[in-house]
């Protein structure tokens, strides 16, 4: 379940004013680098693939999913969620996010129940904009439980 | 007919295109076993990987070894709609008949 990965633990919402897109990713990667879930290695990662592909990470009005290859710096599934109120630039003016999804997948299936679940959440407009209008990762929560 | 959904590292943003293909499929009352659905990374996508490769706009120069008509782009990754409206033009343009004959003309 969706709400096993991302929940009061894993979720972060801060003002995110003068962050950069680099520093949102890593924001939003500290609880599974607390946790043990993946290595500093692995936020690199992710940030060095935006930099040589672009914002192909921005999957949607003010959406990201940050993720790379595990390349050993992932020691399980797990995923995280940083809500920043402003919006930041991922790249350019183009790619506005305020929603930094992270994923760290272990290999090719054993994460796809939970990027079903949040295929599920994001391609209904009403979820995106509940989690946008949401103030506190209790409420992101809330949200996400409903969708299980 | 092949189909497949292609991004950068194959694990995330192609699974979630995939997903949304299949129920747009199911949607338009097609048999999923006519299809062969497969998610990939860039370095797999070769020319006889599929018969459509779909992919993140911005992505689309890595996908410069592939035929220009065998490339759907998709500006929005979680658009479910998108995703219908470009796999129903591909259907039209195959005469595959589907529930939603949309795009016609």
């Amino acid at each position: 379940m969706l709400s096993d990965l991302l929940n009061e633990k894993t979720i972060t919402v801060i003002s995110g004013y003068g962050l950069s897109w680099e520093q949102a990713i890593a924001t939003a990667s500290k609880p599974l680098l607390d946790n043990g879930t993946i290595q500093h290695g692995y936020i690199e990662s992710m940030i060095n693939v935006v930099q040589r592909e672009g914002p192909y990470i921005n999957i949607g009005p003010q959406i990201a999913l940050a993720h790379s290859q595990p390349d050993g710096n992932v020691n399980r599934v797990g995923m995280a969620l940083l809500k920043t109120n402003d919006s930041i630039a991922l790249t350019s003016q183009d790619h506005m996010i305020n929603l930094w999804f992270v994923l760290a997948a272990i290999d090719s299936t054993s994460h796809l129940e939970s990027i079903k679940d949040l295929t599920k959440l994001l391609t209904n407009s009403d979820n995106v904009v509940k989690l946008l209008s949401a103030n506190s990762s209790e409420d992101i929560f809330k949200i996400i439980k409903n969708v299980n | 007919m092949k189909l497949a959904a292609v991004c950068q590292s194959g694990l995330g943003t192609s699974f979630m295109v995939q997903m949304n293909i299949q129920n747009t499929l199911e949607a338009e009352g097609l048999n999923l076993e006519d299809f062969e659905l497969s998610h990939m990374d860039v370095g797999s996508a070769t020319p006889d990987a599929a018969d459509y490769f779909f992919i993140e706009s911005t992505l689309e120069t890595a996908l410069s070894n592939l035929p220009k008509e065998k490339i759907v782009l998709l500006n929005s990754i979680i658009d479910a709609d998108e995703t219908k409206r470009k796999l129903n033009e591909i259907l039209d343009k195959n005469n595959i008949l589907h529930t939603e004959e949309q795009s016609k003309g």
